[in-house]
């Protein structure tokens, strides 16, 4: 339903991506893990048109686009048919979360008023957020402002959510109550490309999982393949890196919690 | 010191002039404020050769003292007018202009020049993600500019709409040069009876101050309520 082919992105003398293929059914769930610098944001920025890929092709339901050439008709029409969740959520400051949610709705697709706050409330509620409508994004935590960029993405009624590292800019105890909305939202049968470090996700919901190093894949596969079985030397390695960042991060916690409990007894 | 003076004669004429320097202030403003947005636009979105004279222009606008531009523009346009009127053979008195009409291109410009500077500032502070995401959304660009962009940066730029604002206020007082009776004018002319000076000067720094004050008190509370949106209290 959803395809890219041979999208190539090169920022100067730096080839972020060289060729990369995806192609997600209705209901996939695709995530992307790599280290830093290995193009996998880039990946969603080109098939959004936030960057001008320098080739590629995208295939999204009955259109098709080139990525490099695009007419900014086009281009509009694609995006009225995505949502884009941002690292650092990316709310309209000057509006509240209710209005955050329902701009897309009234001033991109002429959604009526009142079925534009109905479908904005809808999507809030989802998220959890039934009680924040009228608070600004300065009023709320990352965790909550995160969950509002999610639901202006729902609201939309996309046919592919794309998720830029959403839980990357959070406090750790912030991530879960993201992670469970997006858990959700996979369960519900919503289409979504993920690039992300958090590995648990990765395991539990992907339908496929991508490893990207250097602007290539480098191995693809079910989270099972990826996780329990890689084949390549560097996504060995990446995973057991990252096993071990968790490990220390984990630690560090336990360690945070100890001393708060010392604190506590003085 | 003449107190007389300066409670009856002076501020009597300061009341009467202040209509006229308010006059001045409000229509020069208001023809700067579209004038230097679109400026500063042009000079964010980088258009080119636009944003390159405009740059200029603005350099030479903040780069120039105010009394020597309302000069040139006062005493020197209309002689050169006066030139080409004579060569064409036209029927028009080119010094016989109201004085009005050059305050207001004087102050517009001198003002153009700095809220060009204003408004590029605070349209560059605005976020890039905030476009981003507005674009993501489905917004076309004039939406996302007149939706997110731009409400966003008047806010950040009243501070120093402010500011603009009060110095091109106490700037006008230089019309009295232009024969125009504003408050500075109207007060000199009572003042020259007695020899008042600097009594009447006394006064006119006063009727200046409160009206400043004010003004800058009617910003606060107006950019007060409009950023609410900002130092809301966390929750």
């Amino acid at each position: 339903m959803i395809a890219v082919k041979g999208i190539k992105k090169s920022f100067g003398s730096n080839h972020v991506l060289k060729g990369i293929d995806l192609s997600l059914e209705k209901g996939d769930v695709v995530v992307i893990l790599g280290p830093s610098g290995s193009g996998k944001t880039t990946i969603l920025r080109c098939i959004n048109f936030l960057e001008r890929a320098d080739e590629g092709q995208l295939t999204i339901g009955d259109m098709q686009l080139d990525l490099s050439r695009a007419s900014s008709r086009d281009i509009l029409k694609l995006r009225k048919r995505t949502g884009f969740v941002f690292q650092n959520y990316a709310l309209f400051a000057n509006k509240t979360a209710l209005q955050n949610v329902m701009l897309g709705l009234t001033a991109a697709r002429r959604v009526p008023r009142a079925e534009a706050e109905q479908r904005a409330k809808a999507a809030l509620d989802k998220v959890g957020l039934s009680e924040k409508y009228d608070f600004y994004p300065s009023q709320l935590s990352g965790g909550q402002q995160q969950r509002v960029g999610i639901a202006r993405a729902v609201a939309l009624n996309p046919d592919v959510i794309l998720f830029d590292e959403p839980t990357s800019a959070l406090d750790p105890e912030l991530i879960g109550e993201v992670l469970n909305v997006m858990k959700q939202l996979a369960k519900e049968g919503m289409t979504m490309i993920v690039v992300t470090h958090e590995m648990s996700f990765a395991r539990d919901v992907a339908s496929n999982v991508i490893f990207m190093d250097g602007g290539v894949i480098v191995e693809q596969g079910t989270p099972e393949e990826i996780f329990d079985n890689p084949k390549e030397e560097r996504t060995k390695q990446f995973l057991k890196r990252i096993l071990l960042e968790d490990e220390a991060e984990t630690e560090i916690a336990l360690a945070r919690e100890k001393v708060r409990e010392a604190q506590q007894i003085d | 010191m003449n107190w007389v003076f300066i409670l009856r004669d002076g501020l009597t004429a300061a009341l009467q002039g202040i209509p006229v320097s308010l006059y001045i202030t409000f229509v020069s403003l208001l023809i700067a404020m579209p004038f230097s947005f679109l400026c500063a636009m042009a000079r964010v979105k980088r258009v080119p050769i636009l944003s390159q004279v405009i740059t200029v222009v603005v350099s030479f606008l903040r780069g120039t003292p105010l009394v020597v531009q309302l000069f040139i523009i006062y005493s020197g346009f209309p002689s050169v007018l006066n030139l080409i009127v004579k060569a064409n053979g036209w029927d028009f008195d080119a010094f016989g202009i109201n004085p009005f009409v050059y305050a207001f291109v004087v102050f517009s410009m001198n003002v153009l020049g700095t809220l060009t500077e204003v408004f590029r500032s605070s349209l560059s502070a605005v976020s890039k993600d905030q476009t981003e995401a507005a674009l993501s959304v489905g917004l076309n660009h004039f939406q996302t500019n007149c939706l997110i962009i731009i409400p966003q940066a008047l806010v950040s730029a009243i501070p120093n709409i402010c500011n603009e604002f009060l110095n091109l206020f106490k700037s006008t007082s230089l019309v009295y040069l232009m024969t125009i009776q504003d408050i500075t004018g109207k007060v000199r002319i009572v003042a020259a009876a007695g020899y008042d000076y600097t009594e009447a000067y006394f006064v006119i720094a006063v009727v200046y101050f409160v009206l400043g004050f004010t003004m800058e008190k009617l910003f606060q509370r107006m950019e007060g309520r409009l950023k609410t949106y900002k130092a809301a209290p966390q929750t």
